[in-house]
């Protein structure tokens, strides 16, 4: 019972903002029996939530009172005109007419754009003080690092990744594998590198190319369904060689 | 001593100090004094042989201070003077309309209303733009509820009246043709 007396209120609530928010005549919300509504369920409500569910719905009506206030306002004015009419008038006229109807009650406002000595002054301080692109994010972040690039081998033994000797037996590890695995047949070149994990793909990814550059092993690639297969050959491959591009990402 | 005021009112119209062109009146009041009006009465007949007048838009409360004060045209311009400063005339006619609109449904109408009104007549992305446009620039107001009002540069600058009467006198002039 006590839901529904609320189901009322928020209706009344529900209605004035539903009038509010559209062009609807606010006259349609009859502000009297609404009023009489809330004054008669005003004694009922105990709780705080109830009050100011009920104070809200007077605002709102507050809010349409202020809406009849304009709308009366307005058709008073000789500005108001049926809107089906406008809708009718402005449809018959043509884009240059609607201008000229704007440009013929249109008086511009006139008026200088300048700077003053004042902005002048705040401008010449903002520029003097302005830090040079190169030093700007210096704090933030050193100095500018250098470029994406490649990283041969000889840097990746400098860096300690590799040693020579390393290198070498991890190569021909990897050569091994690869001829086991494709005997005469092309396998999928990602099912290969594998899935253990980013930086093992990122290594046995690699460690195939410069396979595949010496001319150890081939690579086919599918654009269409962007397969690419990889095969480990016995005799050193011949023939024109080409680059290509393949992402190792982290994915399995 | 008046010269000199006038000249100052001048000045402070002439110069736009915010975004928005126009003085508000409190700002009038503490440049050139409490009898501003009277200056500015003075100024207006100045100007009006440069082709412009002082002209007040009232504020929310009806109060001076509220008031805001420009100089305008005295006199709309010609056609061919509005095409040469640079303006679309597609962008009036949008402008034009949705002023008519607005005010044919008690000068407050649900902005998605005004745009389907729009839509018969121009292409979508124009009435995008230019009601983003117009309400950036004060032609239009658009409030929390996305309600188009009228805004405090219409109210400036066009003379509503002669624009619904211009418009309703061309359609039946085309109704004619």
């Amino acid at each position: 019972m006590e839901q529904e007396k609320l189901q009322e209120i928020l209706r009344v609530i529900e209605l004035c903002r539903d009038v509010e928010s559209s062009s609807a005549n606010p006259f349609d919300v009859d502000i009297k029996e609404k009023i009489a509504i809330l004054k008669q369920r005003l004694p009922e409500w105990k709780f705080l939530d109830e009050l100011l569910v009920d104070s809200e719905a007077m605002l709102e009506l507050a809010q349409i009172v202020k809406l009849q206030d304009e709308w009366l306002k307005h058709r008073a004015s000789s500005l108001y005109i049926d809107p089906l009419l406008i809708q009718l008038k402005v449809k018959l006229l043509s884009k240059e007419s609607l201008s000229e109807a704007f440009i013929k009650s249109w008086h511009p406002v006139a008026q200088v754009d300048q700077i003053s000595p004042r902005g002048l002054e705040k401008a010449f301080v903002y520029w003097r003080d302005l830090t040079p692109m190169s030093e700007r994010f210096k704090a933030q972040f050193g100095t500018y690092g250098t470029r994406p690039g490649s990283v041969d081998y000889s840097e990746l033994i400098s860096l300690g990744i590799f040693t020579s000797e390393q290198f070498e037996e991890t190569l021909s590890e990897l050569y091994e594998e690869l001829l086991q695995k494709s005997n005469g047949e092309w396998v999928d070149y990602r099912q290969f590198l594998g899935d253990k994990s980013f930086e093992d793909k990122v290594k046995r990814a690699y460690l195939l190319a410069f396979l595949i550059s010496e001319g150890r092993a081939l690579l086919k690639t599918e654009p269409l369904s962007g397969k690419i297969w990889t095969m480990a050959v016995t005799e050193k491959a011949k023939g024109a060689p080409k680059s290509v591009a393949i992402s190792i990402t982290g994915e399995s | 001593m008046l010269e000199r005021k006038v000249r100052k009112a001048f000045q402070v119209l002439v110069l736009q100090r915010g975004r928005n062109p126009g003085v508000k009146g409190w700002e009038m009041k503490r440049s050139l004094g409490r009898e501003f009006r009277k200056i500015l009465e003075v100024l207006s007949e100045d100007v009006a042989s440069m082709g412009l007048e002082v002209f007040e838009v009232k504020g929310v409360d009806g109060s001076d201070d509220s008031s805001r004060f420009l100089l305008r045209f005295k006199e709309p311009p010609t056609v061919s003077e509005a095409e040469t400063s640079g303006i679309r005339i597609d962008d009036l006619a949008v402008l034009a309309a949705t002023i008519a609109f607005i005010n044919s449904k008690q000068a407050r109408v649900a902005r998605r209303e005004v745009e389907q009104f729009l839509r018969e007549k121009f292409p979508r992305w124009r009435v995008d733009y230019s009601l983003d446009r117009y309400v950036k620039r004060g032609y239009l107001e658009l409030d929390e509820r996305s309600m188009l009002h009228i805004g405090w540069r219409t109210h400036a600058e066009v003379d509503e009246k002669t624009l619904m009467t211009m418009i309703l006198s061309r359609s039946q002039e085309a109704a004619k043709k």
